[in-house]
């Protein structure tokens, strides 16, 4: 199971970070940016970010900042 | 108590007013030239109109200035003012204060919005705002003592010359004990020796026992300080409670209050975590989308932005409390203890580093190509102590490094300095220089735009690609974000007031990551809106980081998230409960709209504010050279033909760095078109008589300046 803020979603082999917003969020487009166990990560580095089982994910906001 | 010499050379005693739903109805007027002091009052209109802080500040420099006003002239005033909300405890970020005067860097006005307790302790004193006008004799601290009810002006010969030093000194000597009731305003040597000076806004932290300050840091408003003489402005207040800003609505207050306070310490540690590392995750976010300024912003990426970015300044960070003002829960204004510079006078002695943010991480480090954390703290601490800019420092070393290895200065020009990106003691040492004035430090502390006419006049060097890459718009340097991939961002830098600095817009994710506002109208719906509701928090003493930094968990299903309409409405709900004025969201613009007319109209008045104002460099529309197009071809061939129907087939860089430009260019004339249509302005960006009178700012010398610059309707 994956953590995405206060919910659980199924983890699978092989999934990015752009598979979990994808699949698991109706809004996943919304987020340009997430923390992944405590690390920053950036929309272009979702294709290539692997999410391990048990991953905690928060969403970051960030719209009109700066 | 630290031995230090002042003798007072005058003392006014007044009586303290009660504070009334915000505000203590008066100023207070000093000058310099005269040793004069006045109290002048507060009308209805002021607070109806211009309701508060840079509002306030505004009306009183437009009162004490005149069109052929020069920043160092004796009537140029330094204006002061928190607002109505100001000084609030339990609110988050309700402690700011705005300084306006005529800026050293653009010759109009500037503002500029920072913490510390300055705002909040000279209001509770008794004055909504402080003017001061002249230049002293010998060097002067003026001491606003509320408790005492005195205003006092002394001079003072032997004090330390920089603001780390003498903050900390005049702190303990009119604290004793009870310093957390102190704020100092301060400058420093570098803010004497250049045109990019800042003030240091000080807040006493108890837990670390020392003075920290934060700094009002942009358009040279610490040069405006020192020429006139001024040493220090000390402010004394007692303790704070929700009371001593008397509000209209206490029970109110209360629970807005606490409404925000409770959902930033709920959310912050799962959005941005400002509390722990405060603007510092901007560094690699940026970096990943392409936009962290990188070698005088040729480029917005780097591999080695993470040596510069938030996990290193969470570890370098001293963990505590950090708010600059009283129950601020966003508190993200961190420092690092016991660091020991390695250059200049504080050279090998432990010092605390008030920051760095990432403005201070991005324009002192990635864009001079300088990835080391502990060269940016110490220009950090430096640029403070110096009273110096960090943004205009980063900003200007950038186009000098630039000018370097494209060959328009050598190392003749530059004193033997070789200001390769990347030569951190080369780097450093300039800024020594700088800050005594001397050698190629003093010209680069006049800033971007003096520099490009001395390069050229002095050393032969070409105007023309000067324009292009030096980053300043308005005389003033930008701040540290890549605009070329966003328009409304281009918008942002190039139609701001004072010039490029992003509090009013910050709209690359909204334009260019999310793609929100992909037509003009929409761009320019943007440039209304950001701009005006970013004004309101300067008109009332308040920070903008709670409103759209931390953002309620259901913000995304609203119709507008980006304008966070709940925390909107919420504001609209504290104005009303501090002044006991009933407002709702669009009466937040409406009151920011006539504030932001009336300094686009003074901007008129001091022969700037029209069209050609509004111009920005090419280096932050687009690609200036073939190296930088080289960098993004993909990207920039994919614009040109699909975007652009360009057949780019046969046509070398050089061709279609040209073509890109002319089109870009063409989209940036078009955004103005539409946004100066949205805001109510003439074609030439001038505000129309209609608009004026909408916004009930139609005074009759407003609506000369409009007359004298042809607009009559």
């Amino acid at each position: 199971m994956i953590k995405v803020g206060d919910r659980e979603v199924a983890w699978r082999p092989g999934m990015t970070l752009a598979d979990l917003l994808e699949e698991a969020l109706e809004d996943g487009d919304f987020y340009a940016v997430v923390r992944l166990d405590g690390k920053l990560v950036s929309r272009p580095n979702f294709a290539t970010t692997k999410v391990a089982d048990g991953a905690q994910v928060e969403l970051i906001p960030m719209v009109a900042g700066g | 108590m630290t031995s230090i010499s002042l003798k007072e050379i005058k003392t006014f005693t007044y009586e303290r007013p009660a504070i009334e739903r915000g505000y203590a109805n008066q100023t207070l007027y000093i000058d310099l030239s005269r040793n004069f002091i006045e109290i002048r009052p507060v009308s209805r209109q002021m607070k109806d109109v211009f309701i508060g802080g840079k509002g306030f500040d505004l009306w009183l420099l437009w009162q004490a200035v005149k069109p052929d006003t020069k920043w160092n002239d004796p009537e140029n005033a330094i204006c002061i003012s928190s607002g109505p909300m100001g000084g609030t405890p339990a609110y988050p970020g309700s402690g700011k204060s705005i300084v306006t005067a005529l800026s050293p860097a653009t010759g109009t006005v500037i503002d500029s919005n920072v913490g510390g307790y300055f705002g909040p302790y000279l209001k509770f004193s008794g004055f909504d705002a402080l003017q001061v006008q002249g230049k002293a004799g010998e060097p002067a601290v003026i001491f606003i003592d509320g408790v005492e009810e005195k205003v006092r002006i002394f001079s003072a010969r032997d004090l330390p010359d920089d603001a780390y030093a003498l903050s900390e000194a005049l702190t303990e000597h009119f604290g004793g004990k009870k310093r957390r009731y102190i704020s100092v305003v301060s400058a420093g040597t570098g803010a004497r020796n250049s045109l990019m000076g800042c003030l240091n806004f000080s807040w006493y932290d108890p837990k670390r026992k020392r003075a920290r300050y934060k700094q009002a840091g942009r358009g040279g408003i610490g040069t405006v300080f020192e020429d006139k003489g001024i040493k220090a402005i000390v402010a004394r207040w007692d303790s704070v409670s929700l009371d001593t800003n008397n509000p209209a609505d206490k029970e109110a207050l209360k629970k807005v209050a606490k409404l925000h306070s409770r959902e930033i310490v709920e959310l912050d540690p799962k959005q941005n975590q400002m509390s722990k590392i405060g603007t510092t995750h901007l560094v690699p976010i940026m970096n990943d989308f392409d936009l962290l300024p990188t070698n005088n912003y040729k480029f917005g990426q780097d591999p080695r932005a993470i040596l510069i970015g938030r996990e290193v300044y969470e570890a370098l960070f001293d963990p505590g409390f950090d708010g600059c003002w009283l129950g601020c829960t966003v508190a993200c204004a961190h420092g690092v203890r016991d660091f020991v510079p390695v250059t200049g006078p504080y050279k090998g002695k432990k010092v605390f580093v008030d920051g760095p943010e990432y403005e201070t991480v991005a324009g002192c480090g990635s864009n001079l190509g300088i990835w080391d954390p502990h060269v940016i703290l110490e220009f950090n601490f430096y640029c403070d102590a110096y009273g110096l800019d960090t943004i205009s420092i980063g900003t200007s070393f950038a186009f000098v490094m630039e000018c370097y290895e494209m060959g328009l200065i050598d190392s003749r020009a530059t004193g033997g300095l070789e200001l390769n990106f990347g030569n951190r003691p080369a780097a450093l040492e300039l800024l020594h220089q700088v800050a005594r004035g001397e050698g190629f430090g003093k010209i680069v502390g006049q800033g971007i735009r003096r520099m490009k006419k001395i390069f050229a006049e002095k050393f032969g060097a070409d105007p023309a690609v000067m324009e292009d890459i030096g980053m300043e718009s308005k005389g003033l340097e930008f701040s540290e974000y890549m605009t070329k991939e966003s328009l409304a961002q281009q918008g942002g830098y190039g139609m701001a007031l004072k010039g490029p600095q992003h509090d009013e817009a910050w709209l690359i994710f909204l334009d260019m990551v999310h793609n929100f506002m992909p037509t003009f109208e929409q761009k320019a719906e943007a440039l209304h809106w950001f701009p005006m509701f970013r004004t309101w928090f300067g008109l009332c003493g308040l920070c903008k980081l709670p409103w759209n930094d931390i953002v309620p968990e259901d913000n995304k299903d609203t119709e507008e998230p980006a304008k966070v309409m709940k925390h909107v409405q919420w504001y609209a709900e504290y104005f009303y409960a501090v002044t006991g004025r009933k407002v709702g969201p669009d009466d937040l613009i409406t009151m920011s709209e006539a504030v932001y007319n009336f300094q686009r109209i003074f901007n008129l008045r001091m022969g700037f504010g029209r069209r050609e104002h509004d111009t920005i460099p090419y280096r932050a529309v687009g690609p200036v050279t073939v190296e930088e197009y080289e960098s993004r071809r993909e990207r920039y061939d994919r614009q040109l033909k699909e975007k652009h129907g360009v057949d780019i087939e046969g046509k070398d860089t050089a061709e279609k760095v040209a073509l890109l430009r002319k089109f870009r260019q063409e989209l940036y004339e078009k955004l103005k078109d539409a946004v100066y249509k949205r805001r109510g302005w003439t074609a030439d960006g001038i505000p129309t008589l209609a608009t004026v009178k909408r916004l009930k700012i139609d005074f009759p010398e407003v609506v000369e300046v409009l007359k004298a610059n042809g607009v009559t309707e």
